[in-house]
Parts: structure tokens; sequence; C-alpha cells
């Protein structure tokens, strides 16, 4: 038996149970049939926020600074921070960092961790050629040129959702009008910022409506906040999210007004805000996250492990801290202990080829031979593009010179180099095997190249040094240590080579 | 993500295609029949009402149908049920079912049966109420503080709360600031109402207030003032939540947890009976339903969470203790002692999967996929494995590991291409005759195509681009596929002079006038340009005139009586071009006629002033090149002044006058623009003017060779010293490049002293090169390079030759002035031709001087992609700052 049911009550039900595109559906029907209807505000409205649902990102979440923000950047205070307070200056970690030869860097010279998040990638490059080359998203190579621009990329995207045009016209909006109705102004806030990402109007929004709630209201404090951030003035956010504060003490403003101090650069300040906000939260995971991320980015592992395994006391299915703790333990020496969080992971129901990667490299040194290779044979089977196939035959090229099937681990490296050309850390090894083949030459190029590709990488310098060393150049050797030791300065091979050859040089 | 599923209980599968929400689970002792087990009441959107009482009875086998007390299909779509006690002085549980348009009250009784089928149950209708608005849901409670029964409060679409006691409609009351419901709770403790408004606030209710406040019969416009007595209707207090909340919840377990708990879409709060926040807890998921119960411990809440990603969530208060997997996304979730099993997870879904459940350590549901593994064939998989080893080897011995080698039995099916280009009125047509084409696989085939394509569009592209031609041969690209890897074989060959001149004519009076001496007698010009010969007016062959695409014109004339030959044109740069074909078409000819000692010469004075015209020419667009760059930093670095300012001046709380400085942006933009394009056009001027020093230098290095007899190696030792750049670049340029290979030669071979020649290339690492302030010095090295090779100096690369014959050099050149000088220079000579490779050498050599600057060229970007980025920058700096202007603008203004 067919039952009929009033429309508005059915799509705001759909909106309850996130059925958006179903609510949606049935809002423009109501709108199309009766366009004068008091129903036509309410269904309005009901539609803006399905619409806004529907594209909604945690705007905690999305950091993304392009080569714009970086290179035109002039606000910067101290170019030369004390080691410790600078997330710019990453190396000078105090702390019981791992070093470069245990745990490898990435190019701003944070080692690798064990979650990409937006801003894992990013770092300040010191000039514009290195801007260019760093890859700041986590899929291509290519940098973002201007965060403004991929918002507005973003925009146009979820024009998507509603083929026959905008929904509302932002152009016509009175939103002195709106900005007086709170039961209203809102929701039309929230669409215009997250859907049409439309940051300069949702500004004047809430400056008029938090002027309307007479400068007493911190949820609009926070957006005028959001949308500052989004324009870049930092010290105007900061203002408004301490003011927000100041009426009342909610995680999220804790989290954006973190964000903003970790963009000016000023870790300790978030560190302390993470703890402020601990102390009204108790034990709250996404503060205790930020912090285990700030100690991460600082170099401080053991702290930043500290944090995550509180982190994993209050919320233990808690992916990013049991996947950086796991690295940690790998990158220390405990592949059995890293394993067990790993198949914790993939009990958990994570599937992907990242994992049984790490699967596959904890096994192999942990000795679980029997794992080791039908663990490759899954991440293979997952790969999802070609920067991971030759992350992936990287890794085994690994295990195929741990078992000295060099012929193997040859074929490995040549495989990763024919699906990500420009795999630095293949190209050293490659010449590594190259120079036990007795090609010199092929050698020398290969371990070029790979310096080219990573300067922020030791091991090509270094071998290259050695290299030019063993064949009597000395002057190239002694330039390609001095590179090696500018990269890592604490290795001690490099520092007895320079020794070495400034003998060589006073003896001359 | 959770380790484990909830383990099954009893589960039931409701209907087929109902739709089921928040409202319709509750579970109770609906037909009291006082054992204080719970039945579970499921109303759907279709009408339907069912009650359950699960058990597990292994041995009956329609376990739902056992378990179904109740099945009743009502008129109505049913929004909510609710078990509590709704009728008047009466102490047993009612079922209130809540439709669109109608509250109805049964009562639900139960009479055992006799015979084993078991008891049978009975709806009964107690009382209903016709509603004149859609309702959206109700809650109930002892309003007012009575003890003993419920009252039931039901929210209409638009915003009107119904009160209801047992039979009787009490009042009604509007939400001021209405727009779309939310969620209501009644809260005993404070007796008052709760909502999410609209404005994503929570609002408390007093429900003395509602009950005093204005009778609300019609809906009234809340900014119109109140027409009647009675209060105007206020919350009690409020609290910005941010977000929409999806349910409330008011528990009622003991009074030190007396709290509220709020489900928002992104946030979980809990808060004081008075509005303050107790805790919250950001959920990183989106989350479908709750449901707080007691806890063993006091003072701490436990909460049930469903969410949108199928999992069911057990917090204590804000830390996670256990998540279970369940087989849906749950709408509404309840806990109900059974005769079995207490404290029951009771879950629906939309679809009507209805499941009782509870936590175990039953594995997720999630088990990996096999990997597609073929069965491993040993044996095939080893004779598969060495047949891919034997092509590897064969091809990394085959390669060397040098992917560029070409070896010559691999050159067998060359394609030879032959490139003939017709002059067809504008248009040119291209016609390449490729052996064994038709033996090309169709992808070869295309490849093939697409690259003579390719090359003969960058050609004409390079033609048309610049004014003067000075294109003499053309490099062609040949692909050869030998078993689909592509490889590059250049090849040579000139073009036809036709491609670039037509025939026009002569012109008597010009400034630039070549004389070419020849030991022949004279021949028909005609027979010597046969293509311009139709065309040409004068036929007794005398005089010939080309006209240049760019519309420069040269002519050439033949004397009748001597063995000599004019070229003259208005401009110096030209005549290389015909000078070049005419030379060339002599040698061609007099060999074609069998003449061995033809000789071709040149009378000087070498036409050094015309050639440092242009020289002059090219060196000052290099100049405004430079200063069109420094103008530009300039104005960039005032832009960004005036920009600061402005933007200071905007951020002022105290609005302070512009001062005009948004006009000053306005124009300095517009000269920064106006720069960029000046330096743009400036560039492709220069990149004219180069071609053109690069036909004129190769006019003087023909002049010079014709002049002096020089041997093609010395030619093209003097090409390469005076032509060391293909391209001029802002770093470097081609005087400093030319200046410092002219010196080297100058300090080398052309030295007049010897001692020099030895010591000079020692230092051979100078300075770094760099921009010269003028080109006087490069002129007069010009000059004397000329003065020198005129007076007998003998181009050589003879590096190896000095350092290896040292003591005959030195012999040789010490006694006399003129005559050894000549010898050494033989000796030296004859060194250079014996070792060609020596000069290999020095010019690595002689390149390494120029190599830090090299090194600097690479790291920079080159000027013109500089300036790319550069007015990028500017475009998006501008649009940034214009947004920023614009939204500061208007909230001061």
């Amino acid at each position: 038996m067919e039952v009929t049911m009033d429309p508005l009550f059915l799509a705001w039900s759909y909106f309850r149970r996130r059925k958006l595109q179903q609510c949606s559906d049935i809002c423009a029907k109501i709108l199309q049939d009766n366009p004068y209807d008091q129903s036509f505000a309410v269904s309005q409205c009901l539609k803006t926020r399905a619409l806004t649902e529907m594209v909604y990102i945690d705007e905690v979440e999305v950091d993304q600074e392009g080569i714009a923000e970086m290179m035109l950047d002039e606000s910067t205070i101290a170019q030369v921070a004390r080691p410790g307070t600078s997330l710019r200056l990453p190396g000078t970690s105090q702390g019981g960092g791992p070093t470069p030869a245990v745990r490898p860097m990435t190019q701003s010279g944070r080692p690798i961790t064990g979650f990409v998040r937006p801003s894992t990638q990013s770092g300040r490059p010191g000039t514009m050629e290195q801007a260019i080359k760093t890859p700041r998203t986590a899929s291509t190579a290519r940098p973002v040129t201007s965060a403004s621009g991929r918002f507005i990329r973003l925009g146009t995207a979820s024009m998507l959702t509603n083929p026959e045009g905008p929904f509302i016209n932002l152009s016509r909006l009175n939103l002195a009008k709106y900005s007086q109705k709170p039961n209203l102004s809102r929701t039309l806030f929230e669409y215009i910022f997250h859907h049409e990402n439309d940051v300069k109007n949702a500004l004047d929004l809430a400056a008029q409506a938090t002027e309307h709630a007479q400068f007493k209201d911190w949820w609009w404090k926070v957006q005028l906040g959001k949308c500052y951030y989004r324009l870049g003035l930092y010290r105007e956010a900061e203002k408004q999210f301490r003011s927000a504060l100041n009426h009342q003490e909610v995680v999220d403003t804790y989290l954006y007004l973190a964000k903003v101090y970790q963009r000016l650069d000023q870790p300790i300040t978030a560190l302390n805000l993470f703890k402020q906000g601990l102390d009204h939260f108790p034990s709250e995971v996404t503060l205790l996250t930020g912090i285990a991320r700030i100690h991460e980015e600082m170099n401080n592992i053991s702290s930043a492990t500290e944090y995550y395994k509180d982190v994993l006391k209050q919320d233990n299915t808690h992916v990013e801290a049991i996947a950086c703790i796991g690295s940690n333990h790998f990158y220390t020496d405990q592949p059995e202990i890293a394993l067990r969080f790993y198949r914790r992971l993939l009990q958990m129901g994570v599937y992907n080829c990242q994992l049984y990667n790490n699967l596959g490299l904890c096994c192999f040194y942990a000795q679980q031979y029997d794992m080791t290779l039908s663990s490759f044979e899954r991440a293979l089977a997952l790969v999802g593009n070609d920067e991971e196939q030759a992350d992936v035959w990287y890794n085994i090229g690994h295990v195929a010179v741990g078992i000295g099937d060099l012929t193997l681990a040859y074929q490995c490296f040549k495989l990763a180099l024919a699906f990500n050309n420009d795999h630095a850390e293949a190209y050293n090894n490659l010449a590594v095997l190259e120079l036990r083949k007795g090609r010199i030459e092929q050698s020398k190029a290969f371990l070029q190249t790979a310096a080219s590709l990573a300067p922020h990488m030791y091991e090509p310098h270094f071998n290259l040094s050695i290299l030019s060393e063993k064949i009597g150049d000395l002057q190239s050797s002694y330039t390609a240590a001095q590179k090696s030791e500018d990269s890592f300065p604490e290795h001690v091979d490099t520092q007895q080579l320079l020794k070495q050859l400034r003998q060589h040089f006073s003896v001359l | 993500m959770s380790l484990f599923k909830a383990r099954d209980w009893w589960s039931a599968a409701l209907g087929e295609g109902e739709e089921f929400d928040q409202g319709c689970l509750c579970v109770g002792d609906v037909d009291n029949s006082g054992t204080g087990h719970d039945k579970v009441v499921v109303g759907s959107y279709m009408g339907m009402l069912r009650i359950f009482s699960p058990h597990t009875n292994k041995s009956s086998e329609g376990g739902v149908a056992d378990a179904q007390l109740l099945e009743v299909q009502l008129q109505n779509a049913i929004i909510q049920v609710e078990v509590g006690k709704f009728v008047s002085c009466s102490e047993l549980l009612h079922l209130a079912v809540l439709h669109p348009r109608k509250l109805s009250v049964y009562s639900v009784s139960g009479t055992a049966g006799n015979v084993e089928h078991g008891d049978q149950y009975q709806l009964k209708l107690v009382y209903e109420h016709n509603l004149k608005r859609t309702a959206c849901n109700m809650t109930y409670g002892t309003f007012g503080g009575v003890t003993g029964h419920h009252s039931l409060c039901i929210q209409s679409m638009d915003g009107m709360l119904m009160f209801f006691e047992q039979d009787s409609y009490s009042f009604g009351r509007f939400l001021p600031g209405f727009l779309l419901p939310g969620p209501l709770i009644y809260n005993s403790r404070t007796d008052s109402f709760l909502t999410v408004s609209s404005a994503l606030q929570l609002e408390s209710y007093k429900y003395e207030t509602l009950s005093v406040a204005t009778e609300a019969e019609s809906r009234q416009d809340p900014d119109l003032p109140l027409k009647t007595g009675g209060k105007r209707l206020m919350p009690d207090w409020t609290l910005v939540l941010g977000e929409q909340a999806l349910d409330l919840s008011v528990p009622s377990f003991s009074h030190s947890s007396a709290s509220i708990f709020v489900l928002g879409e992104r946030n979980l709060y809990c808060l004081r009976d008075n509005g303050q926040i107790r805790f919250m807890k950001k959920l990183e998921f989106n989350p479908s339903c709750f449901l707080p119960y007691a806890s063993v411990s006091d003072g701490i809440t436990n909460l049930l969470l469903g969410n949108h990603t199928n999992m069911l969530l057990v917090y204590q208060d804000v830390t996670l203790k256990w998540a279970a997997q369940l087989p849906f996304v749950p709408v509404a979730v309840r806990v109900a002692n059974f005769l079995e099993l207490k404290g029951a997870v009771v879950s629906l879904s939309s679809e009507g999967h209805l499941l009782c459940s509870y936590m175990g350590t039953d594995p997720s549901f999630f088990t990996t996929p096999k990997v597609d593994a073929r069965e491993a064939d040993y044996e095939q998989v080893d004779a598969e494995m060495k047949k891919l080893q034997k092509v590897i080897r064969e091809v990394t011995r085959t390669q060397g590991g040098r992917p560029n080698s070409l070896t010559a039995d691999k050159i067998t099916s060359t394609y030879i291409l032959c490139l003939l280009f017709k002059q067809l009125t504008e248009v040119f047509s291209l016609v390449v005759r490729c052996q064994k084409y038709q033996r090309l696989t169709e992808f070869q085939r295309f490849i093939f195509n697409y690259y003579i394509y390719l090359i003969f569009s960058v050609f004409v592209f390079f033609f048309f681009s610049l004014a003067t031609i000075w294109l003499k041969f053309q490099t062609s690209n040949h692909i050869f596929l030998f078993s689909g890897v592509p490889r590059v074989l250049q090849s040579r060959f000139s073009l036809p002079l036709s491609l670039v001149c037509v025939p026009s004519s002569p012109t008597k009076t010009t400034k630039f006038k070549i004389t070419v001496d020849t030991n022949q007698p004279p021949v028909n010009l005609t027979a010597i340009f046969p293509e311009f010969s139709s065309k040409s007016e004068d036929k007794d062959g005398n005089t010939l005139a080309f006209q240049f695409l760019s519309g420069a014109k040269v002519t050439v004339l033949a004397s009748k009586t001597s063995q000599r030959y004019r070229v003259q044109s208005d401009s110096f740069e030209d005549m290389w071009l015909v000078v070049k074909e005419l030379v060339q078409r002599f040698d061609q000819h007099f060999a074609k006629l069998g003449i061995k000692d033809f000789k071709k010469s040149f009378s000087g004075p070498l036409p050094l002033q015309e050639y440092f015209l242009s020289v002059d020419h090219h060196f000052q667009l290099r100049v405004n090149a430079q200063q069109y760059q420094d103008l530009l930093s300039e104005r960039a670095v005032q832009f960004r002044a005036i920009q600061r300012r402005l933007l200071t001046r905007f951020k002022d709380k105290t609005p302070a006058p512009l001062q005009s400085l948004d006009t000053l942006l306005d124009a300095t933009y517009s000269q920064v623009m106006a720069l960029a394009e000046a330096a743009e056009e400036n560039r492709a001027q220069l990149e004219e003017a180069f071609v053109r020093l690069r036909s004129a230098t190769h006019l003087l290095v023909l002049l010079l060779s014709l002049w002096q007899g020089l041997t093609p190696d010395q030619t093209a030792i003097l090409e390469a010293t005076l032509l060391p750049l293909l391209q001029d670049t802002p770093q470097l340029g081609w005087e400093e490049s030319c200046d410092a290979a002219v010196s080297h030669l100058l300090r080398s071979c052309l030295s007049r002293n010897p001692k020099d020649q030895a010591t000079s290339l020692a230092q051979a690492g100078g300075p770094v090169l760099s921009f010269p302030r003028d080109t006087e010095r490069l002129k007069k090295h010009i000059a004397l390079m000329c003065d020198r090779i005129a007076k007998g100096g003998r181009l050589t690369l003879a590096s190896e030759a000095n350092a290896q014959v040292p003591i005959q050099v030195q012999n040789l050149a010490a006694p006399g002035k003129f005559g050894p000088e000549k010898t050494e220079s033989q000796i030296r000579c004859l060194h250079s031709s014996s070792s060609r490779k020596s000069d290999h050498d020095i010019f690595t050599r002689v390149s390494i001087i120029t190599e830090p600057n090299f090194v600097h060229l690479t790291k920079k970007v080159s000027f013109s992609s500089l300036l790319g980025i550069f007015s990028s920058f500017i475009m998006t700096e501008r649009v940034w700052f214009c947004s920023r202007y614009l939204a500061l603008k208007r909230r001061f203004v």
C-alpha cells in the first residue's frame, strides 16, 4: 500500500540519513512546484545544507602551501631561527631524531613519516628552482602554484553537482539582509565557504553577521578567522580565533589557531596551545595528534611516538597513530614490533599497496622470509599508480640485495626506474651495482643523475666522492664530499674522507 | 576500521522496500507483561507496525515469525513510536504512534493461548488526535512536574510545539526564529524542552515559559510586534554549536551524571543542565545515531555511537572502549533486556535490517581477497624465466649499457631521405622519398611521417619568423626503428637558394659592395644561377638581382672584361648568402668544366667598419635588455612597496584617506606591464639582430678566407672563434665569448712572441666572462686579428704542438722576423693536421673558460621564461591583492 508523505519531511529525513542527492532532488522539486510558498525558504535552506554537506571537507585538514604563498611571503620575521623553534630548520633536532643513515629524509629534510598528510611534504624550499621541483601534493609531481588557484578549482568542481548552473547566485545576494537572519546566515555562510569557495563573499557575510551578533558569537569569529586564513592574513586570523576562545572553548578553535601558528612557523606556541587545549578537553584525540605531528615535523621522533601512544590509549583504532608508531619501530631496528602494528592495520581492514609493501619489508627484516615475497606480490597487485609501483619494485630490489641476488636487484631497480624515471634512490643503488660490475662511467652517470634529482640525499654525493677518489679525481671527490657533508653533517665516513682529501691536498 | 564485528544474536529483515528513520525504533515492555523483558517496536514509513520479542529458539525453524508478536498495516506513515504512560488513570505502558497528520495511542495486550501456537497479541486504539500541521517529531515526559503519567509534545514541520495531556490538546506554541525542525527532547530535571534550531544553536525553553507565552493559533510574523497579550517566547539559555545536531539525549541514571548529550554532525557535546560544556569530542567520521546508557562506575557515561562507515563505537566519556563492525549503517540504536540476554544492542538500518547484537571477539568481516596467482607450473615458469633472461642478456650485451651507439650493420635499413622543396607560388610542398618505406609497420610509418612533418613545420616556422635569412642547411632527423627502439641519425644538406629569394630588377646604387676575383674568364651568370635566369631582364648575363623574402635586394654584377664579380646591396648582412652561394657555385661550375687550378680571391680591404656597425647594433640591444630588466625590477619593488602601504592603510582600524595611493598603484602596474611589453619587443629585436650578426660574421669569415686563401681547417677555426654561440642569452652573450676566443687566438697562435704562446695556454682559466661595458675592446681585437692574419699569421690549434716541440719552435722562432714565423706556422700546421684529435682537446679546454658561466646559466631561468614567471607573479599578486583589498574595503567603508 502506498503511503503519501510530506515531501519536505522526506527531504529532511533523507538529509539526516546523509542521502544528500535524494534530499537535494526532492528540494529542487519542491522549489519548482511552489516557488512562492512558505516552504520555499525552508527547502532552499535544506538544499543549501545538502549541497554543502556533499562537498564538505574539514577545514582543519586542508592545508596546502602553494609556490606563490611560499616565495612571495614577506612576513618573514627571523631568517635564522634558534634550533628547535622553527619548522623550517628541521635538521636541528635536540631529542633523539634518527639520522638519515637510518631513516630516509624527505626533500625538506624531515624523516619520512608513516602517514601521508597534506602538509607532510611541504616545507619551505630555499630557492625558486627547488620550489618548482618539490612536489607538494601526494600524487602529482607538479607543485601547487597557488592555494587560491586550487580552491577556485575545487569551486568549479563543485559546480558539477548542479549542472544547470549555480544554485544560489552569489552576486545577486543581499548579504546585509541575510546577515541579520541568524537562522539562515550560518547555513548560507557554510554554503558560500565550502561549496562555492568564494572566500571574499564569505568574509563579507561573516563580518556583517558578527557585527549583528555584537561581536559576542564565537562561531562567527571562528568563521572570520577561517576566511582570513584562506586570504593569508594570519595575524588577523589569530586575533579572531583568540577572541573566539575567550567566548567559548571549542576543540576546533584550538585546532585552527594551532594551524595558524604552524603556518607562522611558531611550533612552540602551537604546542603550548595544544597543551592548553588538553587542559580543557583532556585526552582529546585530535589535539594529541596535533602535538604528535608537530614533534614529528621537528624531528623529535621519540616525543612524537609518546604522543601517538597517548592517542592510541584514547582511540585504539587510530590509523595514523598506528602507522607512525609502526614506521618508527621499523626505522629503529625493531621490525618485529613494526610488523605487529602493520598486521593490526591489516586486521582492521586497511587494504592497500603501501601497507603490503611495509609488511613485506618488515617480514624481510624480521627474517620471516616466507611472507616477504607474497606480501610484495599483493602490493604489486594493489598498486594504484606508477609511483607506487616504482616504490614497490625499489623495495623488492632491496630484498634482492639482501639475499645477494644482484641480477634480480639490478632488474628490480631498472623496473623501478621504468615506472618512475625520477626515482633517485633507485639510481643510486643501480650505480653501486654498476660499480660492482666495473662499469665506472655508467656508475658515475647514475650517481650524478641521482644527485641532481635528489640533492637532499647524502648517499649519491658520498658514493660519487668515493668513486672519484678511487679513480684519482680528487677535486670532484672533494666537492662531492662537501655536498654530502652539507646534507648529512654527522656522517662519519664523509668526514674521514674529507680529512683524508685535505691531507692529500696539503701534501700536494 | 575495527578488529571485530558485532556478534549477531538475532536479526530480521523487515519488509521489502520500506524505509525507516531515527524515530522508528523503540524498546520497552509494551504489552505490560511484567517480566521486565523488553519488546522491540518498529514502525516504517510505509505504515507497517511490528512488535518483536527476540529470542534464540534453536528448535523452531521460522525464527523471525516466531519472535514476531504483531504486525499491523496502519493507514498512514509512521514517523515515530514511543512507549510510555500515555493514558490517564493507568499505570500501564501504552504505545504512541506519530503519523504525519495524526497521533494515535494504542494499547497492546497479549492473551495466553491454550494450544502450543503461542500467545495472541492485539492492538487496541485508545485515543487519537488529528493534527492541523504536519508533524515532524515528538517527545514525552512528565511536563510541569506531574508524576505518574506522561504528556506528549509534538513538533510540526513549521515550528509549532503542540502539547497533549493524555487525550486532550492543551496548547500550541511557535518557536521563535524557526526555519527547519531539529531534534526535540524534554529534560525532566529542569522541566524544559531542548532543541537545536536553524541558527545552529541549542535552545532550552522552560515549560513554564512556554505555557504562559502567547497562544499561537495562527502563524505570526516574528518580526512584527505581538498583537495580543502574553509574553514573547524567549529561550531560557542558548549555546551556539555551529553545526546541525542529529540527536539529543537527556539520560537520567543518577544525579551525579546529570548531563545533556548532543550529537552534532562533527562533534559530540556533553553539557550540564545550565548549558555549559562538560566535555566535547571531535568526531573524525560522520555519525548516524547515538545512545547514552548507564555505566557501572558513577560519574561516567557510556555511549553507543553509530556512524556512516558501518561501525558501532562504544565510548566511555571520550575514550573509545570498543569498536565493532555492523553490516549496515544504523539509523537508530537502543539497548534492551531480553529473556536470554541482558543489555543487547538493538540497531535498525534505513532499509529495515533489525539486528540484536552483543560485543564479542568475532573477527571483522574483512578478509583479504586472493591475488590472482597463477597455478605455478614450475617447469613452465623456469622455461619462461630462462627465455626472458636470455633476452635480457642479449639486449644488455648488444647495447652495452650505451643506448645511443649505433652499430654499422644496423644501418642497413637506413631510410634515405630526399627532401625536395619546391616553391609553388607561396606554399611549400615537401616530398619525402624513403627507401624501404613500404617495409615499415603502420606505427613506424606514423612516427616517421609525424617526425618529418614536425621537422618541416619547425623549419617553416623558423623561416618566416626571421627577417633575415641565414639558413644555409637544415638538419634533418631520421628515425630508425629497430625492433621498436627509436633512434636518431642526423644528416645535413643544403637548401636551394630559390627557397628564400626571388629574382628582381638590379639596382645600381647601393651602400655596400664586395668584389670577388677569380683567375678564370668571366662566366655567364645565368649559367651559374639557372633558376633565376628565366625572369631576369638582362639577357647578356652580366647582372642578376635577388630579392629576399624579407625585402632586401642583392645585385650581382659580372665584369665583362676582367674576371671580377661584384656583389652589392643596401644591407651588409644580406650579402652573405649570395656571396657564399656564388663562391660555391663557381667551385661546382669549374669543377664540372674540369679546371683544377681555379682560384678565387678577395682583394680587400675587409669591410670591418660595416661589420662593426652590426656588432654595435646587437650590443646596443643587449644593453637595452639589461636596462629594461633593471627598470622592471625597480618598478616591481615600487609596486610591492605601494601595495604594502595600501594594505597597512586598509588594515588600520581608523580609516585614513588613501592619498592617491591607489592611483599610484594602477600607474605603477601599467608601467610594469608597458616595460614588460617593451622588453619582449626588445628581445625579438635582439633575436633578429643576432641572426644578422651571425650573417655578417659568416660573411666576414668568408671574406677573410678568400682574402688570405685560408685552408678549410683554418676557416673552421675562424668560424668557431667568431661564432662560439648558437644562441644569445642575457647571461652569456656573443660579445664576451667572442672576445675571449679572439683574445685567446691573439695570445696563442697569432701572437708575435712565441713565449707568450706557451705561457698563455697555462693560464687558460681566465676570469669569468661578464657583460662588457662597450665593444671597443672587441673591435680592437677583431681588427688586430684580421691584421695579424693579413700579415701571415696562421691559425692553428697547436697547444700540443707547442708543448711537444717547444725547442724546435723556439729555435726557429728566435732569429728572424718574417720568414721564420712562416716556417713555424707551417710546422704547426703540420701538427694540427696530423693529429686531429688534438684540436678537439683544445676546444674542450677553451670551453672550460666559459664553463662557470654555463653552470650559472642553467641555474637561472632564461630571461624570457623569467619574464613570464615574473609577469604571472605580478598577475597572481594582483588578483590576490584585489581580493584582499575589496574585502577590507567593504568592511570599513
